[in-house]
């Protein structure tokens, strides 16, 4: 997939040239976008559209071939202008803001590509690599990115296997086959991991709540999870599982509500606290299972991002929610498939973060969530409507087998 | 049946060259072939008989004085864009015929018309390929054929500097290699169509531009008659087909026919000899001055 922009200008619409245009573009199978357009507001006045072009490689060539003979030349592409930051944490006006999608910028005739990408960040360019760098690690003297010019982003390719991905284009909505959903989503999982790739998975308390956390416990004892990412509460009620067998004082196995077990939780993080660490407390054998175990045991590295609500904390929290962004950025590179397992700001946290070419999974029980994850520019996760215990027990089935 | 036709507001005077230098020497289109040798002695009647049917028919003929080694100068539309006092000479797509812009921008300078050049790197043939139509209520449209000799975005840059609305349309036929074969506007509400020559975007542009088009099928097109000059109400054309005479008439034109075979030999008809040195596109135009 290739980009050009291309202007045309005249009194292209009263001689049909625009809409020529546009359909010498469509007609090559290629899409367009119109950036720019200035209609000339007399008879007299000339107008002017600048119309981004998208397609294949071998397609697009002789297409802006074509379309220059129509009077709409290629915009020159000049070289990203660069000025540095003036102080630590602040980006210079008119930065350019990326988006989670490939992007390349051009340095010196060159055109690089972006290491990192992630949405709402600056473009720092150091000794010919260019990266995504978050607001606040910008330091002075960096050279950062102003403007667009010289930067081209790449629009998500539609894939081409509908075989395979024919489910991923649809909308997210409840009415659809989960069994089908689920045997897709253990596919994709495969093809990650046998092409290298790393899978994470973000996980909310409902996964306790709902009894899966054995499941995916032992998801992780398997190597099926490279990185964890979650917030207080899952950690706390995971390990409120394995102690007192209550998630948020709730019977795990009954579903009844136990006498006193509002504060088990709270009673479980301060004995973790007492340990210093969740690791400490599974070498001292206070947690014998869980996830959060079976991440200590399997070596599965994992942050937990704290927020102003949480109780404790748990010791391995990070309370600092920027630490906690920077900490999670430093697992993403590899990752190619990501599990967002009943969690809504994290989940978001997460997809802020990610490359929009990484394959991403929200499962909930409500809609909403996989709708705001789109909204704020996730555009590449598949949402799965349904109850996350269920969910996580069939992906079980489908990677290990029946336990 | 409409009342008397009234011709067209311009088209009283001409820049012609006569051919004592003209023959095939090259072949830069699909109706020229080295071949076929042109007559000089019956190229030169021909053309002195076009001057008197244009001088008859009331116009004024102003001569510039032809060159060795630039055959082409005898078609005299490729000159340029004439608008007004102001004058663009044209840039020729084949080398050949490039010598002839210097010729005829001094041409104009030294007769007191404002030079103004289009960029280096677009080619625009003159009024070979760009005819204006001017509608009931006054304004005038440059119709500017592009792709075998002009380029598109010379449109643009044209409507510039002449200050007047250029609508390119597209050439899609070889032998129609300029917008000067395919379009002969004759008044207000009037011209000779030859949709042929167009891609269907171009025939839309017309269809919306003249009232009553008189639509040629593709054998009158190619008989060259819509490359024809207009004097107030007399057309000018090299063969007459029954059915465009007839419809003509009916309109009120008087039809004129004017044998120019030795010219068609190299694919230019009788406008194509023939350069209208009182056209005015805009309202701002410099008044034009007397050349002779």
């Amino acid at each position: 997939m290739a980009i050009e922009t291309v202007e045309v200008s005249g009194h292209i619409v009263d001689s049909l040239l625009l809409a020529k245009i546009l359909d010498t573009i469509l007609d090559a199978g290629c899409d367009y976008e119109i950036v720019e357009f200035d209609v000339g507001k007399t008879n007299l006045d000339p107008s002017r559209a600048r119309i981004v072009v998208r397609g294949d490689d071998d397609v697009l060539g002789p297409l802006l071939d074509s379309l220059q003979m129509h009077g709409a030349n290629r915009v020159g592409q000049s070289d990203a202008r660069l000025v540095p930051a003036e102080v630590d944490g602040v980006l210079p006006a008119g930065f350019y803001s990326t988006t989670n999608l490939a992007t390349e910028v051009r340095i010196d005739g060159q055109w690089l590509t972006v290491e990192n990408p992630e949405m709402d960040c600056a473009l720092v360019v150091l000794d010919g690599r260019v990266r995504t760098t978050p607001m606040h690690r910008v330091a002075a003297g960096d050279a950062v990115v102003v403007g667009s010019d010289g930067v081209r982003v790449q629009a998500p390719e539609h894939p081409r296997d509908t075989q395979v991905f024919e489910f991923m284009a649809s909308e997210v909505s409840s009415e659809k086959p989960k069994a089908l959903l689920v045997s897709r989503v253990a596919d994709r999982l495969r093809v990650a991991r046998d092409r290298g790739g790393k899978v994470l998975v973000v996980c909310g308390p409902a996964v306790v709540h709902t009894g899966g956390a054995p499941d995916l416990a032992r998801l992780v004892s398997a190597g099926w999870v490279d990185v964890l990412f979650a917030g207080n509460g899952f950690a706390a009620h995971d390990i409120e599982a394995n102690v007192l067998g209550t998630s948020l004082g709730v019977s795990v196995a009954e579903g009844v509500p136990t006498e006193g077990g509002h504060a088990n939780h709270i009673r479980v993080i301060n004995e973790v606290r007492r340990h210093g660490s969740i690791a400490a407390a599974v070498e001292a054998g206070f947690v014998t299972g869980g996830v959060m175990h079976a991440c200590v045991k399997a070596g599965v590295p994992f942050v937990l991002g704290g927020s102003i609500r949480d109780d404790g904390p748990l010791p391995d929290v990070i309370s600092d929610t920027v630490a906690a962004a920077d900490a999670l950025r430093q697992h993403i590179p590899g990752v190619t498939a990501t599990l967002m397992l009943a969690s809504t700001l994290h989940a978001i946290a997460t997809g802020n973060c990610l490359p929009a070419g990484v394959e991403t999974f929200c499962v909930d029980i409500n809609q909403a969530v996989v709708t705001k994850l789109a909204d704020r520019g996730s555009h590449q996760a598949l949402g799965i409507v349904t109850d996350v215990g269920l969910f996580v027990r069939q992906l079980v089935d489908h990677l290990l087998g029946p336990g | 049946m409409t009342g008397p036709a009234e011709g067209l507001t311009w088209g009283r005077r001409y820049l012609m060259c006569p051919p004592r230098h003209f023959g095939v020497l090259y072949e830069i289109n699909p109706w020229m072939s080295r071949e076929v040798s042109v007559d000089p002695d019956k190229a030169l009647l021909q053309w002195e008989g076009l001057v008197a049917t244009l001088e008859a028919a009331g116009a004024g003929v102003v001569v510039m004085e032809p060159e060795a080694d630039v055959p082409d100068l005898v078609f005299t539309a490729n000159a340029g864009v004439v608008n007004g006092g102001q004058f663009v000479p044209s840039h020729f797509r084949h080398p050949e015929r490039r010598p002839e812009t210097p010729i005829n921008a001094e041409w104009f300078r030294k007769r007191g018309w404002r030079v103004d050049h289009l960029p280096a790197e677009l080619d625009h043939e003159g009024a070979g390929d760009a005819l204006p139509f001017t509608r009931e209520d006054g304004r005038t449209v440059l119709l500017s054929g592009y792709s075998f000799r002009s380029d598109a975005g010379a449109a643009t840059e044209l409507s510039k500097l002449l200050a007047c609305p250029v609508r390119p349309i597209q050439l899609v036929d070889p032998r129609l290699y300029h917008v000067d074969l395919t379009f002969c506007p004759l008044d207000a509400r009037h011209a000779i169509v030859a949709p042929l020559g167009w891609d269907a975007y171009g025939r839309k542009v017309v269809e919306a531009l003249v009232p009553e088009p008189l639509v040629l099928t593709d054998d009158e097109t190619l008989s060259f008659c819509a490359n024809s000059v207009v004097v107030g109400s007399t057309i000018v054309m090299a063969a007459v087909p029954p059915r465009v005479g007839r419809q003509l008439e009916a309109w009120g034109f008087t039809v004129v026919s004017c044998e120019i075979g030795e010219f068609l030999k190299a694919g230019g008809g009788c406008r194509c000899l023939t350069l209208a040195l009182d056209v005015r596109l805009s309202p701002d135009a410099p008044p034009a001055p007397d050349p002779s």
